[in-house]
């Protein structure tokens, strides 16, 4: 009687409405086959065929669930859920589908390792050789670290594949090429696989450790810049109140044409102490005023030094005084961090 | 029997049957079978849509019932909207088959 219940599930599965409307549907359809399965035993058929001879003349599962569900509605849920097993199942079965995704998935991967590989090569080891050779790898640090292999490695495999390229492609080529004249195994396909699968991993091995040793390299081997632009930046800082104390005399003798040229000169002193590690050269660690206080006071001073600007084109002295009270208010917390980090 | 020309007539059949007295499904399906001596040959899992529709319409009622043996049986009875709607397919099904009879006639003389 389980084919029986299956049918019935068949028919009655995907009936719309209430629980307990199906459970009535169901029943009822159960009760009519019985019927039919017992008038076709008292005919002389045995069980199996008195089902088969019931079910044939209750009609296709199909057919039947479709005329019920014109009159009772679907259920949705249903529906969705035996779709799904059903793309399931269409998929499951596509071997195809299954195994060009996994070549191209492994071809994909291993494509932009190659290219990020050569990238590396091409633009970031040249550079890396070039930080070096410029001091700004500081050998020492590196080999106390015991680290020496870090840096030089990325190099060594760039100069070996610059000359090996064509060697090695020539060899993946050939190895390709026997492999799939050659080897007949059933198992071909799970073998190719698992070579490109190889070769995915063995690039990302590669690249990781590339990287890896170039960014631990750098990180540890880079000097401290802020002590290198300390005195620049206390020149600038001398240069910019230099340039202040030049304007305030060209005020009281109203010589407007040496309070534009010191203006000027002052404002490519803070465009430059704007740039670069110039600014936190002049702070020292955990001490006030800190890099970002020092960068407020900076803008500050530029917008001051725009209205001493604009005070100086329109000639208004008592303009330009106040503008320059306002710049020196401004520019005194950075005149004090240059004479402190000075010391 | 063509199964298109009974489906046009399958609520007909059914609720003539149930005028008689209250059946059950096979049982619907066992008269019709018996009573035409097996010229209509349809799929019996097409009785119960057309027995729920009408149902629905109002036409029959069902109720489950228990019989002698311990089995439940849903039982289909005519109501009284049923016996308007039956008194009215009586009449057009007359009238079409007076229309068709007199059509065929009519070819058969002329043949």
């Amino acid at each position: 009687m389980k084919k029986l219940e299956q049918y019935l599930d068949q028919v009655c599965r995907r009936i719309g409405g209430p629980r307990a409307l199906r459970q009535h549907v169901r029943q009822e359809l159960r009760e009519h086959l019985l019927d039919a399965i017992a008038q076709h035993k008292t005919a002389g058929l045995p069980e199996d065929a008195a089902l088969e001879r019931a079910l044939a003349e209750f009609g296709q599962a199909e057919e039947v669930r479709s005329e019920l569900e014109a009159t009772h509605g679907q259920r949705l849920l249903a529906v969705v859920i035996e779709n799904a097993m059903q793309w399931q199942e269409r998929t499951m079965k596509a071997k195809w589908l299954w195994t060009t995704w996994g070549y191209l998935a492994l071809g994909l991967v291993i494509l932009l390792q190659a290219l990020f590989l050569t990238f590396l090569n091409i633009f970031i080891v040249p550079r890396f050789q070039l930080l070096a050779r410029h001091g700004f790898m500081d050998a020492s640090s590196v080999e106390a670290h015991d680290l020496s292999w870090m840096v030089n490695w990325p190099v060594k495999l760039h100069d070996w594949t610059s000359n090996h390229t064509t060697l090695v492609l020539l060899l993946a080529l050939a190895a390709t090429g026997l492999f799939e004249w050659r080897v007949r195994s059933e198992n071909k396909n799970f073998m190719r696989v698992a070579a490109l699968g190889t070769v995915a991993i063995a690039l990302t091995i590669i690249l990781v450790l590339m990287t890896g040793s170039m960014l631990i390299g750098f990180e540890i081997g880079a000097p401290r810049v802020e002590p290198m632009t300390r005195p620049w930046a206390v020149e600038q800082v001398g240069s910019m109140s230099k340039s202040l104390t030049a304007i305030e005399q060209a005020l009281a003798k109203r010589d407007w044409s040496e309070v534009e040229k010191q203006t000027d000169t002052a404002g490519d002193s803070l465009r430059q102490l704007s740039e670069g590690p110039a600014l936190a050269s002049l702070t020292r660690q955990n001490e006030a005023p800190s890099v970002e206080e020092l960068r407020v006071q900076l803008n500050l001073a530029r917008e001051e030094l725009g209205a001493v600007h604009q005070a100086s084109a329109a000639k208004d002295t008592s303009r330009l005084e106040n503008a320059l009270l306002q710049l020196q208010e401004a520019w005194s917390p950075l005149q004090a961090a240059a004479s402190r980090a000075s010391r | 029997m063509d199964t298109e020309l009974l489906k046009g007539t399958l609520s007909l059949l059914i609720l003539s049957l149930l005028s008689r007295k209250a059946m059950y499904g096979y049982e619907i399906a066992a008269t019709v079978h018996r009573d035409t001596d097996g010229s209509f040959t349809w799929r019996e899992g097409s009785l119960y849509p057309s027995l729920h529709k009408m149902q629905a319409d109002g036409w029959i009622r069902g109720e489950w019932e228990e019989t002698d043996s311990g089995r439940k049986r849903r039982y289909y009875h005519i109501t009284p909207k049923g016996r308007t709607a039956l008194k009215d397919k009586r009449e057009s099904w007359a009238e079409l088959t007076r229309a068709v009879n007199s059509i065929l006639e009519k070819t058969n003389e002329k043949a």
